[in-house]
C-alpha cells in the first residue's frame, strides 16, 4: 500500500521510448527529441479508436498521419506528456511538441517529436535527468537506446539508468522512515521513483 | 468482551501485516506487467492473424488472451479486493467460493459482450465513447457497490458481536437464524442474494482490455471469435481470482485455530467481518477518488 500511484492502476499501454537531445553553442541545451514507439495491442486500439486505414492496406497514408498526430502532439491543457526534466533539483519547464512525425514500423506506431526547452540550460557536470512516467502508470514507459541520436557535444554523455527496484524500494522506504504522517502527501506522485530515467552531464 | 474483540482485531491485522511484509510486492509487480506485456502483444499478432484468416488464429487468441486475464489480474483491481475480502469473513465453502469466482469472471465478460454487442454494433457507439463510458461510470459504480458490500459486512459484524455481548448463554447463537452455533453463524455469502451481489457488483464493470479485444475482432469481421477470446480472457482471470479466494480460505481456517469454543468463533467471524469490511470500503473509496 505504500506505493501510492503506481499500485493504483495496471498499465495498459506499453511505450519503448528514445530519447536525444540538441544542443546550440556553448554546452546549451535547447530541445529534447522524444519518441514513443507503441507496442502493437495499443497500435490495432489506435487504428479501431481512430478509424485508420480505411483502405485496409495496412500502411498509413497522410490523413491517418494527421489523426494520429492531432492526438499524440495536440496536449491537452497541463498534460506535460509524462515528460519531466529536473535540472538542479527542479522540474524545468518544457515547450510543446515540434516538427512531430509519425511511422508504422513492425505493426507497432512509432511517433516522434522536438520538445524545446522553455529557456537553453547550459550543461555542466551536475548531472540533468530525463525521466518519462506516468503517475497513474496506466501507461508503462521503458527507454531504449536510440538508433541515431543527435552528436552530443563532446565532453557530454547521456547515460540511461534503467529504473532498479531494490533502488527505488529503499528510496521510499527511507523516504517514509523519515517523514511524518502529514508529509505523506509528498511522494504520492511516486512515479518518479519508478521510472527510467537518463542522465545528462557534459564536462 | 471488549478487550477480546480488540484482542481478535489485533491478532488479525497482525497475521495481515505479517502476511504483506513477506510477499515481494516489487518483484510480483514486476513479473505481472512483463506478462501481461508480452501476452497483450500476443494478443494483437493473433487478431492480426485472424484478419488474415489464419485458421489457428482462434486457439492462438484464446490462450493469449486467457493469459492475459491471468497476469492482468495479478494487478492492483476491483474483482480481488472483494473475493479476497469475502472469501475472509464469509461462511462459504471453497467450492462455492470457487464457484462464485469462475461465475463472477465469467459475467464480467459477458458484461462485456453485451456492452460491444449493444452499443458498438446497435447503437454505433465508437470505441474510444466505449472506453470511456467503462471508466467514467461503470469502474465507479463497481467501486460504489463493493463498497456498500463493505458496509453490509460491516453491519453483520456489529450486528453479531452485539448479539454476542448481550446474550450471555449460547442459546441463540448469533445474528437470529442459526441454531448450532458455528464459524458460519454470520451467514454471509451463503445465500444467493448475497451471491448475486457480489457477482454483479464485479461484473458491472468489464475489463477495456476486452472491450478492446471485441472491438477489434468486430472490425475484422470475426466478433464470435472475440467473444470466445473474451470468455477465455474471463477463465484466465477467473484462475487468479481463484488463487485470491483459496488464501482468503486458508487464513480464515488458520484464525479459526486461535477460537477456544463456539463464542470465541463468533467474535472472530464478527471481528473478520468488521475488519474485512472496513477495509473493502477503504480501498474501494481509494480507488475512486482521482
Amino acid at each position: 500500500m505504500c506505493l501510492g500511484g503506481v499500485t493504483k492502476a495496471h498499465p495498459h499501454i506499453f511505450v519503448d521510448a528514445r530519447t536525444g537531445f540538441i544542443f546550440g553553442s556553448d554546452q546549451q541545451l535547447e530541445t529534447i527529441k522524444i519518441s514513443w514507439r507503441y507496442d502493437e495491442f495499443t497500435t490495432l486500439v489506435l487504428f479501431e479508436t481512430l478509424e485508420l486505414d480505411q483502405d485496409q492496406d495496412g500502411q498509413l497514408n497522410d490523413a491517418d498521419r494527421v489523426k494520429i498526430l492531432e492526438g499524440e502532439t495536440n496536449w491537452p491543457k497541463g498534460y506535460k506528456g509524462d515528460i519531466y526534466l529536473e535540472v538542479l533539483g527542479q522540474d524545468y519547464p518544457l515547450g510543446r511538441p515540434k516538427a512531430a512525425a509519425v511511422m508504422l514500423n513492425a505493426n507497432q506506431i512509432e511517433v516522434s517529436f522536438d520538445l524545446p526547452l522553455s529557456q537553453p540550460v547550459r550543461v555542466d557536470s551536475t548531472p540533468i535527468f530525463l525521466r518519462l512516467y506516468d503517475p497513474f502508470f496506466y501507461f508503462a514507459y521503458t527507454i531504449v537506446s536510440a538508433k541515431a541520436s543527435p552528436e552530443l557535444p563532446e565532453d557530454c554523455k547521456a547515460q540511461i539508468v534503467l529504473f532498479e527496484p531494490t533502488a527505488a524500494e529503499s528510496v521510499i522506504q527511507d523516504k517514509l522512515a523519515a517523514l511524518g504522517r502529514e508529509d505523506r502527501l509528498e511522494i504520492e506522485n511516486a512515479g518518479r521513483l519508478f521510472s527510467d530515467e537518463v542522465q545528462l552531464t557534459c564536462g | 468482551m471488549w478487550l477480546r474483540f480488540g484482542v481478535t482485531v489485533l491478532f488479525i491485522l497482525a497475521i495481515a501485516a505479517a502476511v504483506w511484509d513477506i510477499v515481494p510486492w516489487f518483484e510480483i509487480q514486476r513479473w505481472a506487467v512483463g506478462g501481461q506485456r508480452t501476452f497483450q502483444n500476443a494478443m494483437a499478432g493473433a487478431l492480426r492473424g485472424i484478419q488474415a484468416g489464419n485458421p489457428q488464429g482462434v486457439w492462438t487468441l484464446c490462450s493469449a488472451t486467457a493469459a492475459y486475464g491471468f497476469f492482468h489480474a495479478l494487478g492492483p483491481g476491483h474483482g480481488k479486493v472483494l473475493i479476497g475480502g469475502a472469501s475472509l469473513a464469509s461462511g462459504a465453502t471453497l467450492k462455492r467460493l470457487s464457484i462464485l469466482t469462475f461465475l463472477s469472471s465469467l459475467a464480467q465478460a459477458v458484461t462485456a459482450i453485451f456492452l460491444v454487442g449493444g452499443l458498438y454494433f446497435i447503437l454505433q457507439i465508437g470505441s474510444a465513447d466505449l472506453t470511456d463510458l467503462t471508466e467514467t461510470w461503470l469502474a465507479p459504480a463497481s467501486y460504489v457497490a463493493i463498497a456498500a458490500i463493505g458496509a453490509v459486512l460491516i453491519f453483520r459484524g456489529a450486528r453479531c458481536w452485539y448479539q454476542i455481548s448481550h446474550v450471555k448463554q449460547d442459546t441463540h447463537g448469533c445474528c437470529g437464524h442459526s441454531h448450532g452455533p458455528s464459524f458460519n453463524d454470520v451467514a454471509t455469502l451463503t445465500s444467493t442474494r448475497d451471491a448475486v451481489a457480489l457477482i454483479a457488483s464485479i461484473a458491472v464493470r468489464p475489463c477495456t482490455g476486452a472491450l478492446f479485444v471485441l472491438v477489434i475482432a468486430a472490425r475484422f469481421d470475426a466478433f464470435v471469435v472475440g467473444c470466445l477470446a473474451v470468455v477465455a480472457m474471463g477463465l484466465g482471470t477467473a484462475v487468479f481470482n481463484q488463487m485470491v479466494a483459496t488464501s482468503g480460505v486458508a487464513a480464515r481456517r488458520l484464525i479459526g485455530f486461535g477460537a477456544r469454543d463456539h463464542k470465541g468463533m463468533q467474535a472472530i467471524s464478527a471481528a473478520l467481518h468488521l475488519t474485512v469490511g472496513f477495509m473493502i470500503i477503504a480501498i474501494s473509496v481509494s480507488m475512486l477518488l482521482p
